[in-house]
């Protein structure tokens, strides 16, 4: 501190008031730059706060070390330890209260001259002032003076043998006799009075650290070390104490003392000043020399489940408070982690706030919360409902819900399953329709009613393998130009037909059944759907313009119906082959303006030359089906494979399922699937229509199990345990080769064999009974007893009956009367009845009996026992989330 | 009461006094930058005759190698006393008297030198390295042994060695070196080496610049003053030692010392350089002083022993009564 190291103390009671020292005293006071920019000489200290100087003490030469009175009054009074081995006590500002008159200016002379390197007052008994000196051959150390004491230098003591001279002082303000005095042959580094008993006080000592207790100053506790320097305890753990040694700072425990708990990573330059942070647990600040940045160390114990103490974590970080370097730093003693920095040189001071780090953790549902400081924020999804969510949900909380409404699990009307998941989804409505189709084709060919579409036995998996793959097996084609529908004009638009085409339109929807296109079905459902472009464009593609203009007049005309369809119709019915006319030439460039994708492919269509119709096979915003539909009708042979693998691959990449129609589930389909989960992350859709319509190899690839495990580790993660049963149940059923084969079993106690009755054949004794008359009926096997050998099964510990359940269907020989019992039974087969028992103490009970028995107590129910049965299950305490 | 054996491997010089100009260099570096050094335990003294140097291996190869330099072949250990304990008794025995009875008349009786060296802060007993075994086992009655590895202090365990020891003569020691006894008084005091930068140039001046012609002058004054000087820095510690003169060449405040002044006698042990083998030296002097419990300091160099004494007359009698020649000059 002198002259050039600087230190900053904080006010013991005046949050904001502290005092500099370096060669001289300064006391300031802290206050937002608002309150105090009008007057000069205020400093500032941060963007909102400065500081303003109200005393300044220079009377203390070769000050070395400053500690503040911690009572009340007289509020600033300082002792100042000089080089000299003097204390002195002085005040700042003026105070005319009668004891800091009686107080200032009062000196503590050590027998012999030499550095007082320390100084601190009882936090308890504020009349004790210890202080610490360097070695003196065989004088003490450790002085603690009572400032209330009024004694003049003893003359009992030999004059010769003090080393100091009171002449040129007034002698009633010399105290040359310690209360006590500790620490003999030895220097003290620094010293701490410890929290938790007023008599003890620590010391850093040449090369060890000592408790000296003033009870018995004969006996010390002590533990050699060179981290005897800045010795301060935690104040919110009283038994943790920090010290430095050059770079390094020791953490020590008092209670167990031999040596230090941890000592954290050392730095290349010395260490000058160690503290914790008064406002917050655990977190020691650390300053060395030549440095701008402060190093945060923040020592948590985080607890395990079981229990057991553990290493303490500990972060460690940097502060930068200001661009210069750091002179000393003291933490505020109220605001949470603030300090004040003083710099090196120039006396340049810096508010600051350590910022707290922050720690996040994501819930399983989407809702994310984080710490920092005192503050614990949650952030939710915005669960608002309105139509006009700007913000799409995240995918867990789509799926989430969609697991909640069922989705997946319709497998009857398989595309009902879009609504399920909330349909507003136009690619999951055109997988689940896909789906829809490929299953209902599939199960037309299994019944074989349909004579016209019964196709060979190797053509049976091509509907699960998507359009591409049909048309690439497609053979006898066959050409035809027809009319335009209630017209004679001869179309030139060839149109193509054949067996593999016509499959690929009912799988897009277009035609139900039948070799020909009937396309009327179809379009009633659009015109239900009020889809009156889209009918209206099929309507043209299967060249009913009449159609089409109807439809286009019907959608006008209906309430808020879209007048502009009229003026539509109007330009279709102009139509004209002429390939020079008026009509073609705008329609050709006008139908670029019109927004609706379908009305644009109808003129585009119109206009075409036939065969070429990039206009209509590339206009990505109509829908995948309609494209292929209308490919299967205009392309040829040679165009159609090439356009549809062309917009397979397309698919792909982008991982639109629309393409799922080209692609089936094959691993094209997979690849597809890959890519849409890789955009989505929606594994629950990628599950359930892999299971829904694969066949079993495409089952086997590892992305789809992938995908499975994964939306099962969801479920449970959402707690939704028995949409996660439920899962794997229609799972087992699509899926037979996922069903686990039974690995563990309950065994009997006295013969080891499972007591599950379908594990077991029956017993063969129990004939021999029966031969012998034996009341009752032998074979009727009791729950409570072992299938195998008859023993009872073990008691409950609660209950003390033997437990026993049918878990399984009898395998007995099948009498009527056992059936019965086996159904009454049953109703007793529930949870409640389950065997459960503790793998760790081995004791259990019926499970409803335990669990009942847990919700009291912590400790297993047999006697004598004290294993903790339930906390050792951590799942055990958590409650599905849907109870269903 | 533990006895620390301190890991500082020492070295005892000794410089010309021509021959000051080529260490110069390393002096100051020891001296005023000791963080410059690895050095941690640095002593010089001046005497009329040379200027004695104790420093550690580190520190050593900061000297230069010369003629004028001699070294005392031998590796010392500097042993330290520390009375623990907080037992209250506030007068203890400054300096040598305090240890004589204990450490340094065993020593004495064991034919084992030392080397002395008292500071401001404490006693410094030097033995040989070599000698370690046969120290610890002579103290290890007496003494907690400690020893210092790496800042740390452990228990040091006896060598075990016990043969070829010689049985202590228990035989009353007569003084046998002439004394004499100089008419300047010095100081034993200590600064804060925060302060030694502000003055270093008066340090340098009184160490290096004495044979001055100013110095001269006063010599011719006075030829029973003594040129007498001692620094050292040993692990942050300073102490100095100078007469009266010099030490009212430092500014105010800076020495820690008072007005009063305590000012020390000295006894000047030797009429011929002394050397390392001979024994039993220090305790000649230190007994008497012991039992007339008179305070006292001791300085060895490498050629002469130095006592410094309080109470001129009652310790000058004392040593009188035992010495061989009688009176001291």
């Amino acid at each position: 501190m002198s002259g050039s190291k600087p230190d900053i103390l904080w006010s013991p009671h005046h949050p904001d008031r502290y005092v500099i020292c370096d060669s001289e005293l300064g006391l300031y006071r802290i206050g937002p730059v608002g309150g105090t920019e009008t007057k000069p000489g205020t400093l500032p200290l941060s963007e909102e706060t400065a500081a303003t100087l109200l005393a300044i003490n220079s009377d203390t030469p070769y000050m070395k070390c400053v500690a503040w009175y911690p009572k009340h009054e007289p509020e600033c009074l300082l002792a100042v330890g000089q080089a000299n081995g003097r204390v002195v006590l002085t005040s700042l500002g003026q105070s005319h209260n009668s004891t800091c008159k009686e107080l200032v200016g009062k000196e503590f002379v050590p027998k012999h001259a030499r550095q007082c390197n320390t100084l601190a007052w009882n936090p308890v008994d504020n009349n004790l002032l210890a202080a610490g000196l360097d070695k003196h051959r065989a004088d003490f150390s450790v002085l603690i003076w009572d400032i209330s004491s009024k004694f003049a230098p003893e003359t009992s003591v030999a004059a010769e043998k003090i080393r100091i001279s009171t002449v040129d002082l007034d002698s009633s303000m010399v105290v040359t006799k310690p209360l006590y005095e500790l620490g003999q042959n030895d220097a003290c580094l620094s010293l701490c009075w410890l929290f938790r008993d007023p008599k003890l006080l620590l010391a850093g000592m040449h090369r060890n650290l000592a408790i000296f207790d003033l009870r018995n100053t004969s006996q010390k506790m002590f533990v050699n070390t060179k981290a005897i320097q800045g010795v301060t305890v935690d104040p919110h753990f009283h038994d943790r104490v920090a010290s430095f040694f050059e770079g390094q700072v020791a953490i020590w425990d008092l209670r167990k003392f031999e040596k230090p708990v941890l000592t954290l990573t050392e730095q290349s330059k010395p260490l000058t000043k160690v503290a914790w942070c008064p406002t917050r647990t655990g977190l020691l600040a650390t300053l060395t020399r030549d440095s701008n940045v402060i190093r945060l160390y923040d020592m948590q114990h985080t607890p395990t489940p079981i229990g057991d103490e553990t290493e303490p974590t500990i972060i460690e970080r940097s502060v930068q408070p200001c661009e210069s370097q750091i002179g000393s730093f003291a933490w505020h003693p109220s605001s949470q982690n603030r300090m004040v920095v003083v710099s090196a040189t120039n006396r340049v001071m810096t508010d600051f706030t350590v910022f707290e780090r922050i720690s996040l953790a994501w819930s399983s549902t989407t809702s994310l919360m984080w710490a920092c400081g005192r503050h614990l924020y949650d952030c939710a999804e915005d669960s608002a409902e309105g139509a006009e969510s700007t913000v799409e949900k995240d995918i867990a909380t789509k799926m989430r819900e969609r697991a909640q409404s069922r989705y997946g699990h319709d497998t009857l009307q398989v595309w009902r399953n879009h609504l399920l998941a909330g349909g507003n989804d136009p690619q999951l409505k055109s997988l689940w329709y896909d789906l829809s189709y490929i299953l209902y084709v599939s199960h037309m060919k299994q019944c074989a009613e349909d004579m016209e579409l019964k196709l060979q036995g190797n053509k049976q998996s091509l509907v699960y393998s998507g359009i591409k793959n049909i048309i690439r097996t497609s053979s006898g084609t066959t050409e035809s130009r027809r009319c335009w529908i209630g017209s004679d004009r001869q179309t030139d638009v060839p149109r193509f037909s054949s067996e593999e085409r016509c499959l690929a339109l009912r799988l897009c929807g277009w035609i139900s059944r039948g070799p020909d296109i009937d396309v009327e079905t179809f379009l009633r459902s659009l015109e239900q759907e009020r889809e009156w472009e889209r009918a209206a464009a099929i309507a043209l593609f299967n060249l009913d313009i009449r159609r089409a203009i109807q439809i286009l007049n019907k959608g006008a005309t209906m309430e808020k119906g879209d007048l502009n369809l009229n003026v539509v119709a109007m330009a279709l019915s102009g139509y004209t082959d002429e390939k020079s006319s008026l009509w073609r030439e705008m329609c050709s460039s006008l139908r670029l303006q019109l927004k609706n994708p379908y009305l644009c492919i109808m003129f585009a269509f119109l206009t075409s030359e036939p065969g070429a119709y990039d206009g209509v096979l590339y206009e990505s915003s109509v829908a995948v089906r309609d494209r292929v539909a209308f490919a299967c009708m205009f392309l040829s042979d040679a165009q159609l494979p090439h356009y549809i693998d062309k917009l397979t691959n397309e698919m792909k990449e982008a991982g639109n399922l629309e393409g799922i129609l080209l692609t089936g589930l094959t691993k094209d389909g997979v690849d597809l699937m890959e890519s849409f989960v890789d955009r989505t992350g929606d594994v629950q859709t990628a599950s359930f229509c892999t299971l829904k319509g694969s066949p079993g190899e495409v089952l086997k690839d590892p992305r789809v199990q992938c995908w499975i495990e994964n939306y099962r580790n969801l479920l449970d993660a959402w707690r939704f345990w028995h949409k996660r049963a439920e899962f794997d149940i229609l799972r087992g059923k699509l899926d037979p080769s996922s069903k686990p084969l039974a690995q563990v079993f309950v065994s009997c106690n006295f013969c080891g064999k499972s007591i599950s009755y379908s594990c077991s054949a029956m017993p063969h004794q129990g004939r021999g009974f029966s031969q012998y008359g034996v009341s009752g009926s032998p074979t009727k096997s009791k729950v409570t007893s072992c299938p195998g050998c008859r023993k009872p099964l073990p008691r409950c510990a609660l209950c003390l009956m033997n437990m026993g359940t049918p878990v399984s269907s009898c395998s007995g020989p099948g009498k009527s009367d056992e059936k019965v019992d086996l159904t009454r039974e049953n109703k007793l087969s529930q949870f409640n009845n389950w065997f459960t028992w503790c793998h760790n103490c081995r004791h259990g009970g019926h499970a409803g009996h335990m669990l009942s028995w847990f919700r009291d107590h912590t400790e297993c129910p047999v006697s004598a026992c004290t294993c903790k049965c339930m906390q050792l299950d951590t799942t055990g305490n958590l409650v599905p989330a849907d109870s269903s | 009461m533990e006895l620390h054996i301190l890991e500082h491997s020492l070295k005892v010089a000794s410089i010309e006094k021509e021959g000051i100009q080529i260490c110069t260099h390393g002096l100051m570096k020891l001296a005023f930058l000791a963080s410059k050094t690895r050095c941690k335990f640095f002593s010089l003294t001046e005497t009329p005759e040379d200027y004695t140097i104790i420093v550690d291996e580190e520190g050593f190869k900061e000297l230069p190698q010369s003629d004028l330099i001699s070294v005392a072949d031998a590796t010392w250990l500097a042993l330290n006393v520390v009375s623990g304990g907080g037992n209250a008794s506030s007068s203890q025995p400054i300096g040598v008297t305090k240890i004589a009875k204990s450490v340094i008349a065993p020593l004495a009786d064991h034919n084992i030198s030392v080397f002395m060296l008292s500071t401001y802060q404490t006693d410094f007993i030097l033995v040989r390295e070599r000698d370690l075994p046969m120290v610890m086992h002579t103290l290890s009655s007496e003494f907690t042994l400690l020893r210092v590895v790496n800042g740390e202090t452990v228990a040091a365990h006896d060598l075990g060695v016990t043969n070829g020891f010689v049985k202590p003569k228990l035989v009353p020691r007569p003084i046998i070196h002439p004394l004499s006894s100089p008419s300047n008084m010095f100081c034993v005091t200590s600064l804060d080496p925060d302060t030694l930068p502000s003055v270093a140039t008066l340090l340098m001046d009184v160490m290096f610049y004495s044979g001055g012609s100013k110095e001269l002058g006063t010599s011719s004054e006075d030829s029973s003053h003594i040129r007498f000087f001692s620094f050292s820095l040993i692990e942050g510690y300073i102490s100095l030692v100078m007469d009266e003169q010099t030490a009212q060449r430092f500014p105010n405040n800076v020495l820690f010392t008072s007005a009063s002044g305590e000012l020390w006698k000295m006894v000047r042990i030797g009429g011929q350089p002394l050397g390392f083998d001979e024994c039993g030296i220090v305790a000649q002097i230190s007994e008497p002083l012991a039992t007339a419990d008179i305070p006292a300091y001791y300085i060895s160099t490498f050629k002469f022993d130095h006592a410094l004494v309080r109470e001129r007359l009652t310790a000058v009698g004392c040593l009188e009564k035992t010495s061989k020649h009688g009176s001291v000059v």
